[in-house]
């Protein structure tokens, strides 16, 4: 108990500084769980109680995530997400998995790192580009499309990874057979739920955390994953009033998700030994390769190489979905390996999403001036 | 008169987001963002980088009173109400900061309503507010009264209760 508290107010302390300074909080709470435990003072261990929390955290991200979905949007801008989508996706997870592979991972080990390489950090695009002010951009609707696509997909990742043995066309009608229950109870109890949203007192605080937790536990009597699960019930609640259940939820999904951060820190071992060529090599390639997917996105939808630049800029940090995916899935080396690209690329990604208009600029510039003796004429 | 289209649109995870294209071709967006804060942008036709001003929502709601015609002096605002419906009645509502030639008056004293046909609908002292304040109301220096009336009730209330 002692652990998780000092864990907490390690986090408390980097939260405030992060802010501060403006850079994204998640790589913080990751080294700080790897320096304060078992990899470094090993000051704090994982207990029930803080497996409790992260559990939470995973659950109250998902839940968040299956809010947001907006799947009709999506279907009425499907050419210019779709476009954008199978690009980065095609790309990163090539090169993600090629270069895992490659340094010897499995091939499941291989594609678990491959899908966490791939999968941007839809918090930290989105707040890059509100904290940046380029909301304007018109490079910035690409991006946010591109996060709801990754978050599709990532969803379709989870169903497969998790399937495990079972029967894959089993579990995808147990998946959509909650889905239809879940939202045939949100659409026929739709008054019920507002009602109970528009409380003052403390009920619909006490409604979220009960549903989520409710559903996720229905989990194992249906043998359905309790990611699916969550993300369904957040899909289902998104069609009554999603800025409600994002407003009870958000206090659970904070608190929780910093634990389940740090103590994915905590978790890490490296006495495995760590392959410090592997990690550099895989987590630049990382940013290189969001790079490559961003250029050809840029001319594919904005006609412009340089508008390629601005895209990369603002998707290169991994974060929680890749979090998520190691700790749900990974092997110790596997987990370390993923935890160094969030670490790399989000702290990159903080600093290309500050500075990518003025790279743009200044390559255009450089090109200006090169081409202008020729004009003079 | 014709207006460019407003367009406004949805963005997952971020907001909402209002549009249009001035007739001069020049474009202003704002965006609601799920931060609780509010973006302006504005683009001047043929330039390609925006210029942005992040607000609260009380300073968006300020800027709004700003562009619907309302004047803004220092620390005293007003706010027009036009109802088209009747007979395009307008009625401007203005803070004054009561001065000290008139503090410890009452509102009777001064013969609001008889000298200039404005009504002082509301005091705000210290962060107190006082709404429909009674005539005995005796007013301190530094009160910011909320005045209702036509702009020429305002004027007159401005120059012969306030400078009196």
């Amino acid at each position: 108990m002692e652990g998780i508290v000092l864990a907490l107010f390690v986090c408390l302390l980097l939260a405030l500084v992060t802010k501060y300074l403006s850079v994204p909080p998640i790589p913080f709470y990751i080294i700080a769980g790897v320096v304060l435990g078992k990899s470094g003072l090993a000051l704090v261990a994982n207990d029930q109680i803080s497996t409790f929390f992260s559990e939470m955290g995973l659950i109250f991200l998902l839940f968040f995530m299956g809010l947001g979905l907006k799947l009709e949007r999506v279907a009425a801008n499907r050419t210019a997400v779709l476009t954008s989508g199978i690009i980065d996706l095609n790309v990163n997870m090539l090169i993600g998995f090629v270069a895992a592979y490659m340094f010897g991972f499995s091939l499941i080990e291989s594609a678990v790192i491959a899908a966490a390489f791939y999968i941007s950090s839809t918090a930290m695009a989105l707040t890059s580009l509100i904290e940046n002010r380029k909301l304007m951009l018109r490079e910035a609707e690409t991006v946010i499309w591109l996060m709801m696509f990754e978050d599709l997909v990532l969803i379709v990742f989870l169903a497969i990874i998790s399937a495990g043995n079972q029967n894959p066309l089993l579990l995808f009608l147990k998946i959509a057979g909650v889905l239809a229950v879940l939202y045939a109870l949100a659409h026929w109890g739709k008054e019920f739920l507002i009602s109970i949203l528009d409380r003052d007192d403390e009920l619909p605080i006490i409604f979220t955390f009960a549903a989520v937790l409710t559903t996720a536990s229905f989990s194992m009597f249906l043998g359905v994953p309790e990611t699916m699960m969550v993300i369904a019930l957040g899909a289902a609640f998104a069609t009554t009033d999603p800025d409600a259940f994002e407003q009870h939820a958000r206090p659970f999904k904070d608190v929780f998700l910093v634990t389940f951060f740090v103590f994915f820190g905590v978790t890490i071992d490296f006495s495995g030994g760590v392959n410090l060529l592997m990690i550099t090599v895989i987590s630049g390639l990382a940013v290189l390769s969001k790079f490559i997917s961003g250029i050809i996105t840029g001319v594919v939808i904005h006609d412009s190489a340089l508008a390629g630049i601005e895209i990369w800029g603002n998707t290169i940090g991994r974060g929680e979905f890749s979090i998520a995916l190691a700790s749900l899935y990974g092997s110790p080396l596997v987990a370390t390996t993923i935890a160094a690209v969030v670490i790399v690329t989000s702290i990159v990604g903080s600093f290309t999403a500050k500075y990518c208009t003025n790279l743009r600029k200044g390559i255009m510039h450089v090109g200006r001036r090169k081409s202008s003796p020729r004009r003079a004429h | 008169m014709s207006f460019m289209a407003l367009r406004s649109l949805n963005l997952p995870g971020v907001g909402t987001k209002y549009e249009f294209e001035t007739d001069k071709g020049d474009t202003v967006a704002i965006f609601f963002t799920k931060t609780g804060m509010i973006q302006m942008y504005t683009l001047q036709k043929g330039c390609n980088a925006p210029s942005a001003a992040e607000m609260t929502p009380v300073e968006a709601r300020r800027l709004g009173n700003i562009l619907t015609g309302a004047i803004i002096e220092a620390d005293q605002e007003s706010v027009e109400i036009a109802f088209s419906a009747l007979a395009d009645l307008r009625i401007t509502i203005h803070t004054f900061i009561i001065p000290k030639a008139i503090a410890g008056k009452t509102i009777e004293d001064l013969q609001i309503r008889a000298k200039t046909g404005a009504t002082v609908i509301a005091v705000c002292r210290q962060d107190k507010n006082i709404v429909n304040p009674s005539p005995t109301f005796v007013f301190e220096s530094g009160d910011a009264a909320l005045v209702i009336g036509e702009s020429d009730q305002l004027k007159k209330f401005e120059q012969e209760i306030l400078v009196a």
